[in-house]
């Protein structure tokens, strides 16, 4: 079975490097955007099975990024994970409502990353709630 | 250029002392003040709410307002208006007083001086404006102060994510095999970088805490849960140091009043420390139950057998940047802010934390959080200022999912049943509603609505409106209505927005509440 491919869409490039090697070591193709523009082009490209989405991006921040991959039908159905430095209850709220599967706060423990990779990618099922939740749940990530 | 004249409110019932202020007032050149003399505190309110007043001149002896009380409800009406209030020779100590609630200045009757009136108008208005200026500059300050650290703290994220991303693929061998002391050292590195995550959440806390963001959501939860939620969360951390993480929570624990992701942080916060400060094959157990001596509250206890705290430090290590200094503890790392996020959050969910300790016997943590009840629930909202305003809250809900024909007798258990909630969900706020309404069939006014169908429920709305309109007291404060119903639209007058959600997330448990204490009813009495 071919592997499954995700979207990296950081601007920090030694960030994407380490998710690089990390997902590459998991058996997953991994193609990479910098900007909200290279985004699109590149999901449109590669047709990815899912995306790691940051939130600060030069020229559009994430949530814009996620509001034009819904304007194309093909897209709109891509899975989304979101990980990101900006935290707090308001933006994981918007992430959620903006359809993305699971938010993070950076730096992300790499098991709860696979994880909730592998549950998105297993099928249609809904994570669990916990892991939209702030505090404890990030804190044990590296407690 | 022609200078605007000073518009000069004066309240004063004493017709002798206003003639002589208004004299003073006739000895100023002709257009420097413009002055509005009025008798009632009520009629000065309703002046100050129409605005264009630059300063207050307020007697404190008003046939319906007396003493600090005249200052309090003017400076409520108007806090931008600067305010002197007139006293007898007698009152200079309720002067004094009168000055810390927000007057400007006092001025003694009968001993103002010839031109002192105009001196001292003006200095009031001067000083005003720089006390203004002044909190401006602080506000302003506090805000970049925090807006720095939460700067900061969020760009700290991006390095250290690669930092731990490349760590964590050495020590996983993604990039060749380690020797046992390559394995060792970035071991070190990766609980260095624990550390500082951790730290970094903590700053963002605070700062989170300090600006007023910090989000907390009452609701209806379970203690045995958040319990049950942080021994599993801990317990590899526990059993690595050798230590046993056990908890005991009482079988039938009523839910509190709280928010469930505040009340794990709280727990994981507390129980971390003590797995920090408690040496290897030591007991950490959670416990959980009523308080005796108060049912309205649950204790959670967090006891360790660690190092303890020394007797002079169990209130200080909930102040900001403490932390028990012992340099027989080394090895442990932090910013001191763990404690006084827990005593911000349990204060937050009104609660109370304090700490026991023996030194070298170990520490116990407890917390107090409230039982669930609606009053709980629903008490910050009449204490937030946006609502005081507007003291009046109507909610309108729904009870019980039965369609169709319903007996008188259901019927009135149902309407006795809600009654008697009702009384025992408000009874703790009346104190806090009532004063603002009136004296006057005060009680009568505050309602809760529970119907069972739709059409009642507009119509019982429509018939409460119109008494409201009519009494003037509540046609003054305005009134919110809440209504479980989408198309009586969910509040009305009420464009505060974070009160709407706060208010519809309220209907929504109630409603949960009423109805399960219904269905208890008909099972009690068959």
């Amino acid at each position: 079975m071919a592997n499954k491919k995700i979207l990296i869409i950081e601007d920090d490039g030694d960030v994407r490097l380490g998710y690089h090697v990390r997902l590459k070591a998991n058996n997953y193709d991994t193609f990479f955007a910098v900007d909200a523009i290279g985004s699109l082009r590149e999901a449109r490209a590669n047709k990815p099975d899912l995306i790691v989405l940051d939130l600060g991006l030069p020229g559009g921040d994430g949530f814009v990024v996620m509001d034009r991959l819904k304007t194309n039908p093909q897209l709109a159905v891509i899975p989304i994970i979101v990980v990101s430095g900006r935290g707090g209850f308001a933006n994981r709220t918007r992430a959620q409502e903006a359809g993305a599967r699971a938010f993070f706060e950076k730096p992300v423990d790499n098991d709860e990353l696979l994880e909730a990779i592998r549950k998105v990618l297993g099928g249609p099922v809904q994570l669990e709630k916990a892991e939209f939740l702030p505090g404890p749940k990030r804190r044990k990530v590296l407690l | 250029m022609k200078q605007k004249p000073l518009h000069v409110l004066l309240v004063e019932d004493n017709a002798g002392d206003a003639r002589l202020l208004r004299e003073m007032f006739g000895t100023e050149q002709p257009g420097s003040f413009q002055l509005t003399h009025l008798l009632r505190m009520s009629d000065a309110i309703i002046h100050l709410g129409k605005g264009g007043v630059d300063v207050l001149l307020l007697d404190m002896g008003l046939p319906d307002a007396h003493g600090l009380d005249t200052v309090r409800q003017a400076h409520a009406m108007a806090p931008d208006i600067p305010l002197i209030v007139l006293t007898g020779l007698d009152d200079e100590e309720l002067a004094a007083d009168a000055m810390k609630e927000g007057a400007q200045d006092y001025l003694i009757k009968g001993q103002i001086e010839n031109r002192a009136l105009p001196r001292a108008l003006r200095h009031a208005i001067e000083r005003h404006r720089m006390q203004t200026e002044t909190d401006l500059i602080r506000t302003n300050q506090m805000q970049f102060k925090d807006e720095f650290l939460s700067h900061v703290s969020h760009e700290l994220r991006s390095p250290l994510t690669a930092i731990y991303g490349f760590v964590t693929i050495l020590l996983d061998q993604l990039a060749g095999d380690l020797n046992s002391n390559q394995r060792e050292y970035l071991e070190i590195v990766l609980r260095n970088i624990k550390q500082l995550q951790s730290m970094i959440n903590d700053l963002l806390e605070v700062t989170g805490i300090q600006t007023g963001k910090l989000q907390i959501e009452l609701q209806r939860t379970s203690v045995s849960d958040a319990v049950e939620y942080t021994v599993d969360t801990l317990l590899a951390s526990a059993s690595a140091k050798g230590i046993t993480l056990s908890s005991d929570v009482e079988r039938v624990l009523p839910s509190v009043c709280a928010d469930p992701t505040r009340l794990r942080q709280i727990l994981v916060i507390l129980v971390d420390n003590a797995i920090k400060f408690t040496p290897a094959s030591g007991v950490v157990k959670v416990q959980a139950r009523t308080l005796e001596k108060d049912p309205n509250f649950l204790t959670v206890e967090v006891s360790d057998s660690g190092c303890g705290i020394s007797p002079d430090m169990t209130e200080r290590i909930f102040e900001r940047l403490v932390q028990a200094t012992d340099p027989a503890l080394a090895g442990r790392k932090g910013l001191g802010l763990g404690l006084y996020i827990c005593k911000e959050l349990v204060t937050r969910l009104g609660g109370r934390i304090w700490a026991k300790s023996v030194p070298g016997r170990g520490s116990v943590f407890c917390f107090t959080v409230p039982v669930f009840s609606l009053s709980n629930l629903l008490a910050p909202a009449f204490k937030r200022e946006k609502l005081m305003g507007s003291p009046i809250t109507l909610v309108v809900t729904e009870i019980g999912s039965q369609t169709g024909w319903l007996s008188d007798e259901v019927r009135a258990e149902q309407s006795r049943g809600v009654r008697d909630l009702l009384q025992r969900c408000f009874h703790s706020d009346l104190d806090i509603l009532l004063p603002k309404m009136g004296s006057a069939g005060a009680v009568e006014l505050f309602f809760i609505v529970a119907i069972t169908d739709r059409i009642g429920g507009e119509a019982i709305t429509k018939r409460i409106r119109e008494q409201f309109d009519d009494f003037e007291h509540t046609q003054r404060a305005g009134l919110t209505l809440l209504t479980s119903y989408r198309s009586l639209e969910a509040i009305k007058r009420n464009t505060n927005e974070p009160m709407k959600d706060f208010l519809e997330k309220a209907a929504t448990q109630i409603q949960e509440l009423l109805n399960e204490e219904i269905s208890l009813r008909m099972v009690t009495n068959g």
